[in-house]
């Protein structure tokens, strides 16, 4: 019993979503997606994302204040082994309430799961840091992962595997950090494992763990840039050789290389093999970059670089709006599926946009030139 | 789980023809590569950043361009963009209106935003309006419901619902309620909890009446958050505690029942936390400050596994079917 959620309606509820998806296109016709409804059941408890919100905050709410109940309890005035005991009983509740309602309740990544394996991972993990006192960080690191990869493997959570790569990349790294060596090799290093985790990821099939396989795909990726940009390794080396000011790195140009060369490379073979996480890591990888470029080389003031780079933006993507009119090169312009967050930029517009001049006291300001976040500091 | 093996599993049910899995198989693996939200939000970016970037630009050269340059310059951009989405328009209609132009909506907010700009700026050079700010609010806010309604745009609405509220001297875009509102005036507090309400009840007639009933959601969830902070506020600093406890109650039962209606659950989810937060300050008064500490872990503990039983349960609950 390695997956604690069940497999079955997992994989039925993605060939659900994609028979959807065809109906949707027409590649199917009503009684077809009928069937496939009646075929593929799956008896999720799914209540949509604002309950899922809800169910979390007050699963975490109740969690912690279930913690200060319990420790009514313990007898004893604080002292590490107590509160060792105590997160341990703790950790045992919350799994056996998380085992027990994801049975009874079916649930499936729905608040309140999410909710008790991160209290139970938190209160599993309180007692190595109070025990082991000033271990180096490796340890901490191997203790860690032992608890967060089974629970990634049963529970397949987004965030415990975020957690658990960032703690596995902890783990390199602080290893490496201590030689001399390791230290100047160190983004290479990085990026080497970056991939190596990107393409053995990749090699996953298991529909249970396509979540995570994606997220571990984009942070990867998101790694294996940053630890080639140029800014963050000279900034990097001078703060790990404790210099004042951050110094021309050695391999220079490599690294200027690798700040253009990689986004763009995201991006071609985003496109190329229709792998979105490429593409938007990609798309991202350039804005980063472009800051890169603008620290160092590029200097003009705040208003005219804000100006040219939303003209250049607005062209762009006009342009190619355009241009793919009709497709081309296997890449369209058709909304492909449904917006998810329509009412979202509403919301958004209101946040930035929206603020008229508010108070009658205070005369016109001169700082409402449509401004999204330029009205406060002009 | 690859596209061959859905399509395995349709035909080994007998769902579909081996045939038709054929077709959706060379469909699937021909199917263009959609770049269509990509594209929308670096439009979006670029439209921020360049109109803050014009703003500031010319708010630090405005000695050198002149005023009138400017004036002139905004005035006709402005037009230009009401002029382009007026060219496009579709007929009005009181149901939700999709307008095949890609642009249109574009236009339609960096118009208003101009507007906004252009108004903005006469009233600082010229002093338009003269000391009447409360006009000055009020054209801007009547101009963007009626684009809105026009042209079918809730990012509009969201701004001349905004703009209705600052002309009573509040602001209302839910996370600047609670940083900027000064609610320690009692007399704001007294009108944001009637606009509110106001906003909320419009929502209903406009979902009654299917008076672009999609625009509902917008005013509820506006109307609803100023509602609830304001009654909130009047609960936390004012007398007396029972009025305001009375109307947050009533308006989180409403949103509770209303989440059915409009099937949005994020209205369920603010009825309960607003109501959860006003059920709870009132048991911490009524117990009084020696008790509190004692019980809360817990009155915590169990009310909210309660909320998290409602929660589970609240299809039974609120009599929903699926």
């Amino acid at each position: 019993m390695m997956k604690a959620y069940n497999n079955l309606w997992v994989q039925n509820k993605y060939i659900k979503q994609t028979a959807h998806e065809w109906f949707r296109k027409n590649l199917l016709t009503a009684s077809q997606l009928e069937a496939v409804n009646a075929n593929f059941t799956s008896e999720f408890y799914r209540p949509g994302i604002f309950v899922t919100i809800g169910l979390f905050c007050f699963g975490l709410l109740s969690c912690a204040f279930f913690g200060g109940f319990v420790s009514i309890f313990f007898i004893g005035e604080g002292s590490d082994a107590t509160l060792s005991l105590l997160s341990l009983f703790c950790a045992a509740c919350f799994t056996s309430a998380l085992e027990v309602l994801i049975r009874e309740r079916k649930l499936f990544h729905s608040g309140v799961d999410n909710a008790l394996l991160y209290a139970a991972l938190l209160s599993a993990s309180t007692p190595v840091f109070l025990l082991f006192e000033s271990a180096p960080a490796g340890v901490y690191c191997i203790v860690t992962l032992l608890f967060l990869i089974p629970s990634v493997l049963r529970y397949a959570d987004l965030f415990v595997t975020t957690a658990a790569f960032f703690v596995l990349l902890i783990l390199v790294g602080s290893t490496f950090i201590g030689f001399p060596l390791g230290k100047a090799l160190l983004p290479f290093i990085l990026m080497i494992v970056a991939a190596g985790i990107y393409y053995s990821v990749r090699k996953n099939n298991d529909i249970y763990y396509l979540k995570c396989q994606q997220i571990v795909e984009a942070l990867s990726l998101a790694v294996f840039y940053v630890c080639g940009n140029y800014f963050v390794v000279r900034e990097g080396n001078a703060m790990l050789n404790d210099l004042p000011v951050s110094a021309e790195i050695s391999f220079s140009y490599l690294f200027y290389f690798l700040t253009a060369a990689i986004p763009a490379a995201y991006i071609y073979f985003g496109l190329k093999k229709h792998d979105r996480i490429l593409f938007v890591t990609g798309l991202l990888g350039i804005v980063a970059s472009v800051f890169t470029y603008r620290m160092y080389f590029f200097e003009l003031p705040l208003s005219q670089e804000l100006t040219i780079a939303g003209a250049l933006l607005i062209v762009l993507a006009a342009a190619l709006i355009s241009y793919l009119k009709t497709p081309r090169h296997g890449i369209s312009d058709q909304p492909g599926k449904r917006r998810r967050f329509a009412n979202l930029e509403a919301i958004l517009v209101a946040e930035s946009l929206g603020d008229l001049p508010a108070d009658p006291g205070v005369k016109f300001g001169g700082g409402n030139f449509g401004g999204g976040g330029a009205g406060e500091a002009y | 789980m690859t596209t061959t093996e859905v399509l395995n599993a349709l035909t080994s049910k007998g769902i579909i023809s081996n045939k038709q899995a054929d077709t959706i198989h060379s469909f699937e693996a021909d199917k263009a590569f959609s770049i269509h939200w990509e594209l929308r939000s670096i439009l979006y970016l670029g439209i921020l950043l360049f109109t803050s970037g014009l703003g500031i630009l010319i708010y630090e050269n405005i000695d050198t361009i002149g005023h009138q340059a400017i004036i002139a310059l905004i005035a006709i951009l402005m037009v230009i963009c009401f002029w382009y989405t007026y060219k496009h328009r579709v007929p009005f209609s009181l149901d939700e209106v999709h307008n095949p132009n890609k642009f249109v909506s574009y236009t339609l907010l960096i118009g208003c935003m101009l507007f906004l700009a252009l108004e903005g700026y006469l009233q600082f050079q010229y002093t338009l309006f003269g000391t009447k700010y409360g006009a000055a609010v009020l054209l801007p806010t009547l101009l963007f419901f009626v684009t809105a309604y026009r042209f079918d745009h809730t990012g509009v609405l969201s701004m001349a619902i905004t703009g209705l509220a600052s002309w009573l001297g509040l602001t209302i875009a839910p996370l600047s309620v609670i940083a900027k509102s000064d609610f320690t005036d009692g007399r704001l507090v007294w009108s944001a909890t009637l606009l509110g309400v106001l906003l909320v009840a419009f929502a209903w007639i406009s979902n009654l009446k299917s008076w672009k009933a999609h625009f509902a959601n917008t005013y509820l969830l506006l109307g609803g958050n100023l509602a609830f902070i304001a009654t909130l506020a009047g609960a936390f600093t004012m007398e007396p505690l029972f009025v305001f406890f009375l109307f947050g109650i009533t308006l989180a039962v409403f949103f509770i029942l209303s989440a059915r209606r409009v099937h949005s659950l994020l209205f369920l989810l603010m009825g309960i936390v607003y109501g959860y937060v006003h059920v709870t300050y009132l048991l911490a008064k009524l117990v009084g400050n020696e008790l509190v500490f004692g019980l809360a872990t817990v009155y915590f503990t169990f009310s909210s596994i309660g909320v998290i039983l409602f929660l589970l349960n609240y299809k039974k609950f609120l009599g929903i079917k699926r």
